[in-house]
This record gives C-alpha cells, sequence and structure tokens, in this order.
C-alpha cells in the first residue's frame, strides 16, 4: 500500500508541466489551435516527442520508455490541466495501447518506433459501436466521433472481418479515406467522421473482445486522467480568484457561500484523483475485471467532475462567462469527456448493474 | 505505486476473520442494531465487547501495555474493514477508545491508565464524554458549565446535551470552564467524573425515530475531586485534541460500513417489484446505485491515500474531514435511495429508519457546514473574516 508518485514519476510530471507551461500555454497555444483541425504544430508535437511524452507506453526495444498507465496517467493529466489540442490521448495511448495489447510479433514495429518518436501519429476507432468492414485486406465503412483524424498519418481500425474483428493500420492519405471535421462542444479536441471506401489495408491482429475490451479501458482512464488535471486547473483558478477579488471591502473568498463553493470543488476533484489513481495503477497491475470496474468508474463519474468547471464559472462570477476568460474552455474539456463513448447515465447504470450480479451470485 | 496488502497483514486479516467466523454470533449482530431501544441487547453487547477484549482482538491499535496488541496502521485498516464487513457490533465505548483513552494514556496517573483502561475496553465500565452543551454545539470552546475549586473539590455546576450514552455511563470525561477571564479557548479543563457523586441528573435524550442511545447531563453543585482533573488547568482544549498518534485508520469503518449498507441495500432490492417488474431492472435504480457505489468506492481510495501519506511521507491534505463529509453525504443518498425504492415497509422498516436517522450523518461529530468552512481556511487557503 503505496499510493504515492515515486521521484521519477514526479520528475515526469515537472518536465512536461515546465514545457507545456512554456511552449503550448492556453494563450500562446490551445487558443490559436481552437479552430485548427490538426489541434498541433510541428514543433509542440516534436517538443512533446523528445521530452519522451510520446513514447511512454511504448516498449524499450521501439524507443520508447516502456512505462506503465501510472506515468501515462501523470502525463495525461498535465496535458490535461493545459488544455492540450493535439493527438496525444490517441497517439501515444489509445493506438500504442491497441498495438501493444492485440499485436503480437513485430507487425507494431515500426508503428510503434514512428509514434516514439513523434514522426507517426496515429488514432484509433471505433472503441464502440458499429464497426466498418473488410474484406480480405479491403475496408469499407465509417467511423464517426473519431479523434485527431486530420493529424493522423495512420488509422488503426477495429473492422468487422468474417465472424471475428480485426484490427487494420490504413494510410490515412490512401485513395478511398475521406476525413470531415465534426465540431462538438469542446474545440480543444478535434472529432472526425471518416469514411472507408474500398480501402487498402493491413491486418495487424484478430484481437478477442476480451482484448478490445482491455484497450477500451485504457482510453478511458487515460481520458480520465486527462480530465482530473483540467478539473484541478480550473478549480485552482477559481479559488485564487476567490482570495484576490475583492467585494463589499473583502475578498469573495472570505464568504462562506463562496468558501463553500470552492469545497465543493475540491470535494469532487479528490474524490475524482482518487479513482483516477486506483484507475492508473490498476490498468497494469489489476486483474480485468477490476481494470474494467475502474474504467467504467470514471467514465461514470464523468458527469459528476463537469460540475467543477460549472462551479467554477460561478465562483468567477460575469468574468467566467465571457469568450476572453478561459474557464469556458476547462468546461468544454469536461463536457466532452463526460459525453465521451457516451454520457455517464450509461456508466452508472452499468455500476448498477454489476452490483446486482455481484450480490445475487 | 501499489493498492495490495502486504502479506503479513492479509495474515493478520485472515486471522481476524478466522475468529470472527468463529465467535460472532446472530444475536450479537442484532443486538448491535437495537441497543437504543433494548436493555438486554445493551447487555449482549457488553458481553461481547469484554470476549473481543480477552481474545486480544478489541482496542488493536493501543499499545501491549494498556490491552492492545500494538497494530500496525495497515492492521488497524484490515481491522476496520473486517469487523464492519462480518457486522461486529460498533464497541460500546468507542467514543472512549478513540477520543478518552489517548487522552488519559498521555495525561492520566499510572493508577488511572491501570485501572481505567482495561476496564474500558472490556466495557466493564461504560463511558461517556460531556462536551456539548445546549448553548455550546458547534461553537464547542464557549461551553459554559463551571468548576470552581473549594477546598479539595472542583464544584461543578452546568448541564452537557448529545452525550452519547450517559444515561448508561460510570464515568463521565467532562469539559468545563475552569476560568472565565481567559480567552474561551484557554480557559477549559477537562475533568474525569464518576457518574454516581451526588448531584448529578441523567436524562435520556429520545432522537427522532424514537431511540435513546443519547442523553442530557444536568451537574448542580456536584463536588469532583481535585485529583480528578486530566491534564493542565485550563489546559482542557489540548486534552480534546489528543489522539493516538499512530491511531490512522479510524476512516476505514467509514467506507466499509458504507460498503456494507450497499450490499444489504441491493440485497433487499433483489427480492423487490415495482409494478410487478424487478427493480434491479429498473433503470432509474441501477442508475442511483451506480452513483452511491462510485462514491463509495472512491471514498475508500481517499482514506488509503490519506493512510498511505501518513506511512510515506505524502501529502494528506484535508483528506479526513474531506473523507467526514462524503460519508455523510453518501451515507444519506443511500437511505435515501432505499426508503424511495422500497417505501416504509421495506426491509422491515430498516431502510425507513435509516432514512430519518440518516439525518445526523451531516451534524453529529461536526456539521458538514463547519467542516467546509475548516478546509475552505485551512486546506485552500481562503481568507478568515
Amino acid at each position: 500500500m503505496n499510493l504515492e508518485l515515486t521521484d521519477e514519476q514526479v520528475a515526469l510530471r515537472d518536465t512536461v508541466r515546465r514545457y507545456l507551461t512554456e511552449k503550448a500555454s492556453v494563450t500562446t497555444h490551445v487558443r490559436p489551435m481552437l479552430d485548427d483541425p490538426m489541434g498541433t504544430t510541428s514543433e509542440v508535437w516534436a517538443g512533446l516527442a523528445a521530452l519522451g511524452a510520446t513514447g511512454v507506453l511504448v516498449p524499450q526495444e521501439y524507443g520508447g520508455s516502456g512505462m506503465t498507465m501510472v506515468e501515462a496517467g501523470v502525463v495525461a493529466e498535465e496535458l490535461g490541466a493545459a488544455l492540450h489540442p493535439g493527438p496525444w490521448l490517441s497517439s501515444a495511448v489509445a493506438a500504442v495501447r491497441a498495438l501493444t495489447r492485440l499485436v503480437t510479433g513485430e507487425d507494431a514495429a515500426s508503428l510503434l518506433t514512428g509514434i516514439a518518436e513523434g514522426s507517426t501519429v496515429a488514432t484509433v476507432g471505433p472503441l464502440t459501436g458499429p464497426r466498418p468492414t473488410a474484406d480480405g485486406d479491403v475496408l469499407r465503412g465509417e467511423i464517426s466521433a473519431l479523434p485527431d483524424a486530420a493529424a493522423a498519418g495512420v488509422v488503426l481500425v477495429l473492422a468487422d472481418y468474417g465472424s471475428s474483428t480485426g484490427l487494420f493500420a490504413i494510410d490515412a492519405t490512401s485513395a478511398g479515406v475521406s476525413v470531415t471535421e465534426q465540431t462538438h462542444v469542446d474545440p480543444t479536441r478535434k472529432l472526425f467522421n471518416v469514411t472507408f471506401d474500398d480501402v487498402r489495408a493491413q491486418r495487424l491482429a484478430s484481437p478477442s473482445a476480451d482484448d478490445i475490451g482491455g484497450l477500451v479501458d485504457d482510453v478511458l482512464i487515460a481520458y480520465a486522467a486527462d480530465a482530473l488535471g483540467a478539473a484541478t486547473a480550473v478549480m485552482n483558478l477559481a479559488v485564487d480568484y476567490a482570495k484576490v477579488r475583492r467585494q463589499f471591502d473583502q475578498p469573495i473568498g472570505s464568504f462562506q457561500a463562496v468558501q463553500h463553493l470552492c469545497v465543493d470543488m475540491y470535494e469532487t476533484v479528490e474524490l475524482a484523483r482518487s479513482g483516477v489513481l486506483q484507475a492508473m495503477w490498476a490498468a497494469d497491475a489489476a486483474p480485468p475485471a477490476e481494470r474494467h470496474l475502474a474504467a467504467v468508474r470514471a467514465k461514470a463519474f464523468a458527469g459528476q467532475l463537469a460540475t467543477v468547471a460549472d462551479t467554477a464559472i460561478q465562483v468567477f462570477g460575469g468574468i467566467g462567462y465571457t469568450w476572453e476568460h478561459d474557464a469556458h474552455l476547462y468546461l468544454k474539456r469536461l463536457l466532452g469527456w463526460s459525453a465521451f463513448l457516451g454520457g455517464s447515465d450509461k456508466y452508472l447504470q452499468e455500476l448498477g448493474r454489476q452490483l446486482a450480479m455481484a450480490v445475487s451470485s | 505505486m501499489d493498492f495490495s496488502y502486504p502479506q503479513e497483514v492479509e495474515q493478520f486479516r485472515k486471522e481476524l476473520r478466522a475468529w470472527l467466523a468463529a465467535n460472532l454470533t446472530d444475536d450479537v449482530v442484532a443486538a448491535g442494531r437495537q441497543r437504543g431501544r433494548d436493555p438486554d441487547a445493551f447487555e449482549t453487547l457488553r458481553v461481547w465487547d469484554a470476549t473481543l477484549s480477552d481474545a486480544g482482538w478489541a482496542a488493536v491499535s493501543w499499545p501491549q501495555q494498556y490491552g492492545g496488541r500494538g497494530a500496525t496502521v495497515l492492521e488497524q485498516l484490515a481491522y476496520a474493514e473486517e469487523t464492519t464487513d462480518a457486522r461486529a457490533p460498533v464497541p460500546l465505548n468507542v467514543i472512549g477508545m478513540n477520543n478518552i483513552a489517548p487522552a488519559i494514556m498521555q495525561y492520566g496517573t499510572d493508577a488511572q491508565k491501570r485501572e481505567l483502561l482495561p476496564r474500558m475496553v472490556r466495557a466493564d465500565d461504560i463511558w461517556c464524554q460531556g462536551m456539548s452543551e445546549p448553548e455550546a454545539g458547534s461553537d464547542l470552546a464557549s461551553l459554559r458549565t463551571r468548576a470552581v475549586l473549594d477546598g479539595d473539590d472542583y464544584v461543578v455546576n452546568g448541564q452537557k446535551i448529545w452525550t452519547s450514552l450517559g444515561h448508561r455511563a460510570d464515568w463521565c470525561q467532562l469539559y468545563v470552564r475552569s476560568d472565565p477571564d481567559a480567552p474561551k479557548h484557554k480557559g477549559i479543563s477537562c475533568l474525569i467524573v464518576d457518574m454516581t457523586l451526588p448531584g448529578i441528573e441523567v436524562r435520556p435524550l429520545v432522537t427522532l425515530n424514537g431511540d435513546a442511545d443519547f442523553a442530557e447531563v444536568f451537574l448542580n453543585d456536584v463536588r469532583v475531586p481535585a485529583d480528578a482533573l486530566l491534564g493542565p488547568l485550563n489546559g482542557g482544549w489540548q486534552v480534546a485534541t489528543t489522539t493516538l498518534s499512530h491511531e490512522r485508520a479510524g476512516a476505514a469503518r467509514l467506507y466499509a460500513q458504507l460498503e456494507v449498507q450497499l450490499r444489504d441495500l441491493v440485497a433487499d432490492l433483489a427480492d423487490s417489484k415495482v409494478d410487478g417488474r424487478p427493480v434491479l431492472e429498473d433503470s432509474a435504480t441501477l442508475r442511483r446505485l451506480g452513483e452511491v457505489a462510485v462514491r463509495i468506492k472512491y471514498l475508500e481510495v481517499l482514506c488509503q491515500r490519506s493512510i498511505s501519506a501518513t506511512l510515506h511521507g505524502g501529502d494528506a491534505l484535508g483528506s479526513a474531514s474531506l473523507a467526514k463529509s462524503v460519508w455523510a453525504e453518501v451515507g444519506q443518498e443511500l437511505a435515501a435511495l432505499a426508503f424511495d425504492v422500497l417505501g416504509p415497509l421495506g426491509g422491515h422498516r430498516r431502510w425507513s429508519d435509516r432514512r430519518l436517522t440518516s439525518r445526523s450523518l451531516t451534524i453529529a461529530g461536526g456539521t458538514t457546514q463547519i467542516n467546509k468552512s475548516v478546509t475552505a481556511t485551512r486546506v485552500l487557503g481562503l481568507p478568515r473574516r
């Protein structure tokens, strides 16, 4: 029982935090990228790769640092706190875990090497819902709400393949691939509708439902860590503001009504942090059933987590309702997480159902 | 990062679980639920506390010299989880063991430690704590019960309220105003008072569901021997905040208790139908169960984080008071869910009773509002008015 970060994990966190503060702040990077479907510049992406952020989960033999989801969560939290709009979750977590969880042998070697270097950006889909169909090595169909497709040079597609499921790699520039941006609540995350019209694909694996479940859990856990970072950041902004904003000749943070709003945010953030820590650990260290529950819980709590930004806006008052203020960007990030792969209700019900099954058995 | 327990803690857990399985009877479990209204239940619980103590399974966090077993923090955590999971009743002297005994260990005479502590653990003596007064609730330091030295005695006058088990107690750890001229935190002293002394009158305080677990204690010219003073004269506030330096796992009872309640609730729901359909197929009910389940699990991890921080030098910022607030809120949500779905007769009226008694969760031991104000200033660093 030791839930503290190691010195190495703290150093990783501080390195990423410093880089984002200096090179990719909300003002200098996030806002300019709001209308850019790439979500990143090649300079910022190369910088993240140079820090090792893109290779956190890539095994060492392919040029990564071969770390666990705990370290990935540490990085994700920092990126979330900075509202980072680049394709890190898609490429460094979803694609890497798809390749390491689902693919055996050397088929994934060059992709993993490229992702770790930052020269390859990849995304994976669909994680839920209907899948495209593969006939031999030809793919047809569409994926909706696929993250980071414009930035991705490689799309990893889970497709119906005969009576099973195949994981296919597609060069995003291939003939027959068309990518259309879908605007949604969160402009710091880029989502796309991607259609495949008889596209040549390379089959990498035929994963089982359990393997795919593990991948989805990993993605949910990393997104949850990102959202935790965003919620923590907007809470800190609001608490700091309450200490200096004066009305009635005193800081508004001296009023109990405002203090209690701040504590409500703190309570929600610390509950979420508890869940994320346990999930980050469970992703690699716990049995699959425990990992899955941890991931579902994190997603089920997403709606509650979004209230942190709602409350922060209330503490800011009028200024928090403006475009100029960053509060709305955090709210949108948290609402995007809340809506990702289906709203919280579905996941809350799944938890209730699991509980019912556990007690009856 | 590692959420698993070391092997020696698992061994401790296994031994305790086996002992509970062999010794904890249904009668004792039932008595734990009836103690506020059934005198026989109270006696059953006394016998149980003695059994637990004689077997070495009471007050495990205490040093061995006082009848404990010097359990490590993680063993304490496992102890709280296992006893709660087995539905073992909370010890009758739980307040004494958690809040009074540490002060006796620190400030008491050798005779007090030797005579009082073992009898407290066995429930040979029942203890109460005289703190709250009608005019001193959340603002505890404004208490007005007076103690005036007269020869070899303190003469005590005043009134206490919300005294748990006051009507059954043999001893009271009484907080009194010994210096009315000092600032309010600095004029308080602590006395160990024999409840049979002349001038003490106790009336059971009946709470909203008809139970009598609390009492009002009236003190009228009670002559308390001066050597009953515990700790320094006018140093009562520091006595009140004494805790066992290694007692860290108290919060574990909070989540373990909610986990048991949640399991009991789901078991009761499994037999229930609404409009002819099983309740556990109703999406709204499943959703609410899910909400409660997430928060209970997160409360568990919050408590574990606090323990990990004390073990490994991490940052335990405010997690204890946070855990208390969350426990209270989730306990109320769970009770409301049970009542809403099962109705007033569900689960042999148990949930209906809980719906009522859960109101106390956000009041007892410091209201949620006081708790939030303390967290705001001490943890978040917001300015005081």
